[in-house]
């Protein structure tokens, strides 16, 4: 792609989100979405087959759709309270159509099937700017909107991402995939604890877009997008194998790992709530998450997996820049003993 | 009738949509789009705002529709679909209709209307002039504002028709 174009291009999908976040008022809101989503067709498509056409096909009618249920929750909103400003939605229906759309928009249980699919269709880049930056504009709103949901919907579509994320990502080898179900589970466990105190919301993206991009780096680094290529690291990178693994146990949520930061928090926030059965089954569901981290941390770094003795060298392609690595590697697994410091995301 | 005038203008409007969404061929889209431009046009008029209706029309239909038909009959096929051509699409556009006969019914049999907002029936449609709209026409004032109070919606509408255009020649040109 031209590269003035393919900047302005990235620019916009920026400017987009950027507008979502800051916005007061409902329409510009909507507006931002829009240009967050028309802007990030050509950079699903960067290489021109039909796998992925067809993922950008599936991304762009998911998430129209769910700008259509917004604008109607947003109209809902005027009809009954007479402004547009950025407050709790006071009409229950309007409550409930908004949190459905931001839903679609996440990639929530039951609006989750697009995820995987996109996210494999694409490439590993397109793939890294999926999962982490679209999430920020419909968390935002979220946040912005949490006095207001309905908990029993909310907490049911967390805790079936958590168990969809878990269970979908069992049967997976490709590398893309298991990373869309990591992504839907986290996002389970972010909006599980949203309408209980939302800055741990907030800690939790931080955490997950740390981690989520440390992974797709080291997937970018070895160029691998299936399980048993990123296999063939320790022949290629033998230091990457280490940082696969811790930054896989990471976001398995082991302790002293920085990925046990917000599993922790959020689990002390719920049962301060007096919900004991809702943190029990979060914790026990994210343990099927941590299996296939696990599969994927034994296949890499633990054991020298096999293959036919042709396969086991990896083409030597010219090194890839990969942006601030070594940063967020020890951002991903060193931060927990600067939990304290989720105090200054209020 | 002219009481009820934008009810009737409504239904048009929403029977033409069913029309467009029961997907025949986008010649024949085109045809109800022009319809339920016109229609949008009025519904607008009986408002008061006779300067955005007939921006619809030079616009909408004058600007844009000219050039979708244009690239339509550029890329149409040899048989395009009509609504009665396939089973599909005429059981689609028959539901559409069905489900909007039956909503009109209610509204115009009832006293209340309560779907997702209530409104008293047809009664509620009827346009009241208040008349105390001083000397100057609100609308216009309204398309004054967007360029005074709303300038930064007319430059993020701006960038994103701008973006929009990249975006489609950057997914169309292929490899």
């Amino acid at each position: 792609m031209n590269p003035l174009i393919f900047t302005t291009i990235l620019m916009t999908v920026l400017l987009g989100t950027m507008i979502v976040m800051m916005s007061s008022h409902w329409l510009m809101i909507w507006i931002g979405f829009e240009m967050n989503l028309l802007a990030i067709i050509p950079i699903l498509m960067k290489k021109y087959n039909p796998r992925t056409m067809e993922a950008s096909t599936k991304y762009f009618l998911t998430q129209a759709t769910a700008s259509m249920l917004l604008m109607m929750a947003i109209i809902i909103n005027l009809m009954h309270s007479g402004q547009w400003t950025i407050t709790k939605v006071f009409n229950p229906t309007a409550s409930i159509i908004m949190t459905s759309a931001l839903a679609m928009k996440l990639g929530l249980t039951p609006f989750h099937f697009w995820v995987p699919e996109v996210t494999q269709g694409i490439s590993l880049t397109s793939g890294l700017i999926l999962l982490t930056w679209q999430k920020l504009a419909p968390m935002s709103i979220l946040y912005q909107i949490s006095p207001s949901i309905n908990l029993n919907i909310l907490l049911t579509m967390a805790v079936l991402s958590i168990l969809v994320g878990g269970w979908g990502g069992l049967n997976q080898t490709q590398l893309r995939k298991i990373m869309a179900y990591s992504s839907i589970a986290h996002m389970g466990w972010m909006t599980a604890v949203l309408v209980y105190n939302p800055t741990l919301t907030m800690l939790n993206m931080l955490i997950y877009i740390m981690m989520t991009l440390t992974m797709f780096m080291l997937f970018i680094h070895s160029s691998s997008t299936t399980m048993l290529s990123l296999s063939h690291t320790w022949n290629k990178t033998p230091l990457t194998t280490t940082l696969i693994l811790i930054t896989l146990l990471s976001m398995g949520g082991l302790p002293p790992l920085s990925g046990f930061m917000p599993k922790w928090m959020i689990i002390q926030e719920l049962t301060k709530n007096s919900s004991i059965i809702l943190p029990t089954l979060m914790a026990i569901m994210a343990l099927l998450n941590l299996y296939f981290y696990m599969r994927l941390t034994y296949s890499t770094s633990l054991t020298m997996f096999p293959s036919t003795n042709n396969m086991k060298m990896k083409w030597q392609f010219e090194t890839k820049r990969i942006t601030l690595l070594p940063p967020l590697i020890v951002m991903s697994s060193l931060l927990l003993p600067l939990t304290p410091m989720l105090s200054i995301l209020d | 009738m002219m009481t009820y005038i934008v009810f009737i203008l409504s239904v048009i409007f929403v029977v033409s949509f069913v029309g467009f969404s029961s997907k025949p061929s986008p010649i024949y889209g085109g045809l109800v789009l022009i319809v339920s431009g016109g229609v949008g046009c009025g519904i607008i008029m009986n408002f008061g705002g006779s300067f955005l209706g007939l921006m619809v029309f030079l616009i909408y239909l004058g600007g844009m529709l000219v050039v979708f038909g244009y690239t339509t009959a550029m890329a149409t096929e040899q048989y395009p679909e009509v609504w009665v051509s396939n089973t599909t699409v005429m059981g689609v556009f028959l539901l559409g209709l069905l489900m909007e006969v039956m909503l009109v019914l209610y509204v115009l049999k009832g006293e209340e209307v309560g779907v997702v907002f209530k409104f008293s029936g047809v009664g509620d449609w009827a346009i009241y002039d208040t008349g105390d709209s001083g000397v100057f026409s609100e609308e216009i004032m309204g398309v004054a504002a967007l360029y005074s109070y709303g300038a930064w919606v007319v430059i993020v509408t701006g960038w994103s028709l701008l973006v929009g255009v990249l975006v489609i020649l950057e997914v169309t040109r292929g490899d």
